[in-house]
């Protein structure tokens, strides 16, 4: 079943532009954030530049557990409704939270060669990040290889919320493990221990990547309302 | 303090180039699916 059948039928949903003004206001606003951390953010004593990759590094962590956070949630109330846009947004945030994983996974080793001394350590932390990202990897595959529309909507539906059940673990991993991987500074109790101007940075990042995550999710939403479309007409 | 700026360069490169390749990806099969449902449209009519 497409979005509501008529929805992904109609034409002004169908032939609007993918990326829109919120697309590149969220992404002016990321370059923006990029300028200030790269230029007007100092740098950190003990670390030197590479400590700047945190800017870039945690706000695209948060937003992949937000994005998987969505996926579940939107899955659990189609499994619930069985209304197929809830499918749509599930399917599209999936998409979005692997590639700001994969932002994580490939930043992640870049910070650790320079302060650590190695790129990658089987740790709980990063291990359980790799999972996660494998997990939301293997929900796409099977989107894509199965061609009964209710069955892979209530399939992934299923691995989606199953995979989000992850997302507490790899928070609290810090806690429960002996990690490489620094504790929490911001999404912990009390305040964060940064000096005001490296706070700001982040607080813009966080806000200009949570920004460019949405816009991305409504892009993606879109396309996937096409082909839903597509989809139904070669149906029918 | 240690000189480690190759490795930030690197690092938002990186995030860019993953980013805007992803944006492009989107727009590019926006773009495909719109012609094939176009052109199916245009073949239900003929």
């Amino acid at each position: 079943m497409p979005p509501s059948g008529n929805a992904a039928r109609a034409p002004s949903r169908v032939h609007r532009p993918v990326l829109d003004w919120t697309f590149w206001a969220a992404a002016a606003l990321t370059c923006a954030t990029f300028v200030r951390a790269v230029a007007f953010t100092p740098v950190e004593a003990t670390q030197g530049p590479a400590q700047k990759i945190f800017y870039v590094h945690l706000p695209a962590a948060w937003v992949a557990f937000l994005a998987f956070f969505i996926v579940a949630l939107t899955s659990a109330i189609y499994l619930w409704l069985r209304d197929e846009r809830l499918d749509l947004v599930a399917a599209s945030s999936a998409e979005v939270g692997v590639v700001f994983t994969t932002v994580v996974l490939v930043t992640g080793p870049l910070w650790g060669r320079p302060v650590w001394g190695t790129w990658w350590t089987w740790d709980a932390r990063l291990t359980s990040t790799l999972f996660l990202w494998l997990i939301y990897l293997g929900y796409l595959v099977l989107r894509g290889a199965v061609d009964d529309r209710a069955m892979r909507a209530r399939f992934s539906a299923v691995l989606g919320i199953l995979g989000a059940l992850l997302i507490p673990f790899i928070h609290l991993s810090v806690y429960l493990f002996r990690t490489l991987h620094p504790m929490p500074i911001v999404g912990k109790p009390g305040r964060p221990n940064l000096p005001s101007e490296m706070l700001t940075t982040l607080l813009l990042a966080l806000a200009s990547f949570t920004l460019l995550y949405a816009a991305m999710l409504r892009a993606r939403y879109r396309l996937a309302v096409q082909r839903a479309a597509l989809e139904q007409e070669g149906a029918d | 303090m240690p000189d480690n700026s190759g490795y930030y360069h690197a690092a938002y490169i990186a995030a860019a180039a993953i980013y805007s390749l992803y944006a492009a990806s989107i727009w590019w099969r926006a773009r495909r699916t719109a012609s094939d449902l176009l052109a199916g449209r245009e073949g239900d009519r003929s």
